[in-house]
């Protein structure tokens, strides 16, 4: 498994954060935001797993179908 | 000695209406009694609905009267996790934001036991939305473990695993998106199983994740699920999702042993897992023995890291869960449970590209476990990776995140059975997960009656004083 890349410091995560949930139209409440932050922390270290060695041949899982998605018509 | 009602499986009592030994009105009233005496412990229904179960019962003893046979879920009573959609009666995903919802139409999975002649019971407790729990901070109170009730059942199918392992229904339907059927099956010590990826329709169940949402039963034995399966089972082309393959046979290969049988065994997923009880370890190793005592070949393989499965999983389950929310979670975020709250921000904070790069490496991660299985007939590893932790080991603040490896197979859709393994020493039950090729149940579930069969567990159920006077 490739390492994932260093963690955000704490500073960065929480602006990055604040603009996600701004972008989101989530007001937050203070109280709450230290559980979201180490949830967000979490959330960063497994999208960055996401990021593996493929080429731009490599197709998702769920590549559109018109076949499925039509058949009910 | 007689048995009593709720010990008879399915089939048992399939064979006992037919043959005028037993009445649906019986069964049904002992369940009734079984759930006044024991439910006020477990908490696993927040819906009953006597009046048309009765009602049920009766048009089910009218039809074997007039020699009428619609299935073999005819006359037995069932229950739904409260994600169902159910015409009339009221379906609350266990949420304050659906407290007052009464859909039009039966989910299919219930109109199909509906058009069978089974009586349903009721609707069970599950995490909120399938995601958020257990809480108390919901509507309803979190269901509890029949084998202790100061400890967790699991979730999110946790009135399910908990009505099933208490004997008050011998099947219950539940929903796994990252584990919620087996995930409970493993804590109270029942059969529970995530069918294949599209062989069950998910239309009308209330979805948590559309690519990873699975329909599938929770039952005391392997051939109650069997059951269940030919019932729920098939195509329907309003389901997206939904495959159009034949259905199999679920009991052919029931009795039928796994002699001959390669069974692959990634011991690296959980044999040093954050959490894994030395107990649950050596009860794993001790069905592999097991298994290849009764004829199969237990290969050592190996797969793409754990967590790597569990992280694609995640990214695409808060994903799709965010963009059903959405609109609420905008407009009355506090309506939701802490734990829900929490999770469901998650959904908002991950990028078109991060999903992309996650529906990719899911592609990636679904063609390395079948490659295994293309010379193994199945696979078994880990469910729950410890015993049900104690109610008390809960942080309201933070949800929980107990040890359990399901999610992988969530990812791939490949068909995947918890079945018990043991009991702890504290008493509570132990697991492993058997996954086979997609679209082959029968051979999961063959694997899971030999097993069954060798070991004999499900003989062993939790005991309640107060149950013993129902």
């Amino acid at each position: 498994m490739p390492e994932a890349p260093a963690p955000a410091d704490d500073q960065a995560l929480e602006a990055e954060f604040d603009i996600l949930a701004k972008r989101a139209g989530l007001a937050v409440p203070g109280d709450r935001k230290p559980a979201l932050l180490r949830g967000f922390k979490d959330l960063k270290r497994m999208t960055a797993q996401m990021r593996q060695p493929r080429t731009a041949a490599d197709e998702p899982a769920g590549t559109y179908s018109i076949l499925t998605v039509t058949r009910s018509v | 000695m007689t048995k009593a009602l709720h010990d008879y499986s399915i089939a048992e009592a399939g064979k006992l209406l037919r043959s005028g030994g037993v009445t649906s009105m019986a069964l049904t009233e002992h369940a009734f009694e079984r759930i006044k005496a024991i439910d006020p412990l477990i908490n696993s229904f927040i819906t009953l609905t006597r009046d048309s179960a009765l009602a049920e019962a009766a048009s089910a003893d009218a039809d074997f009267a007039k020699g009428i046979d619609k299935g073999p879920m005819q006359g037995i009573p069932h229950a739904l996790k409260d994600i169902y959609g159910t015409a009339g009666i009221r379906t609350t995903c266990h949420s304050k934001l659906l407290l007052d919802n009464v859909p039009k139409e039966d989910s299919v999975v219930a109109a199909k036991f509906k058009a069978q002649g089974a009586v349903m019971l009721g609707k069970l407790a599950t995490h909120e939305f399938a995601f958020g729990g257990p809480s108390f901070d919901l509507p309803f109170p979190p269901a509890r473990n029949p084998w202790n009730p100061a400890h967790i059942p699991g979730g999110s199918s946790s009135g399910s695993g908990a009505a099933v392992a208490a004997g008050i229904v011998r099947m219950a339907m539940g929903s796994d998106t990252g584990g919620s059927i087996r995930g409970p099956a493993g804590y109270c010590g029942t059969i529970g199983l995530k069918p294949t990826y599209g062989l069950v329709s998910r239309r009308g169940v209330f979805p948590l994740s559309y690519t990873l949402d699975h329909c599938g039963p929770l039952s005391w034995t392997v051939e109650d699920s069997a059951i269940a399966m030919e019932v729920i089972a098939g195509f329907d082309p309003l389901d997206p999702g939904c495959a159009d393959v034949p259905v199999p046979d679920f009991r052919g290969k029931l009795g039928r042993g796994v002699q001959g049988m390669r069974i692959g065994l990634p011991r690296h997923w959980f044999a040093k897992a954050e959490g894994a009880s030395p107990e649950t370890l050596r009860a794993i190793d001790d069905a592999a023995q097991t298994l290849a005592k009764l004829g199969a070949t237990i290969e050592e393989i190996e797969l793409p890291d754990y967590e790597l499965y569990n992280a694609c999983g995640r990214v695409i389950l808060f994903a799709e869960a965010y963009a059903i929310h959405e609109k609420d979670f905008q407009t009355r975020p506090l309506d939701y449970g802490m734990y829900t709250y929490l999770r469901m921000t998650m959904g908002a904070m991950i990028t078109a590209t991060d999903l992309t790069q996650a529906q990719r490496l899911r592609r990636e991660l679904s063609l390395a476990l079948n490659a295994k299985l293309k010379h193994c007939d199945a696979l078994i590893t880990a469910s729950t990776l410890a015993p049900a932790h104690a109610f008390a080991d809960l942080d309201p603040n933070s949800p929980p995140n107990f040890p359990i490896q399901t999610m992988p197979l969530d990812v791939t859709g490949n068909p995947a059975m918890s079945i018990p393994t043991g009991f702890s020493a504290s008493g509570l039950p132990l697991s492993m997960q058997i996954v086979g090729r997609a679209f082959d149940e029968p051979t999961v579930l063959g694997i899971g009656a030999a097993f069954e069969a060798a070991t004999n567990l499900h003989v062993r159920r939790p005991s309640f004083d107060v149950a013993k006077a129902a």
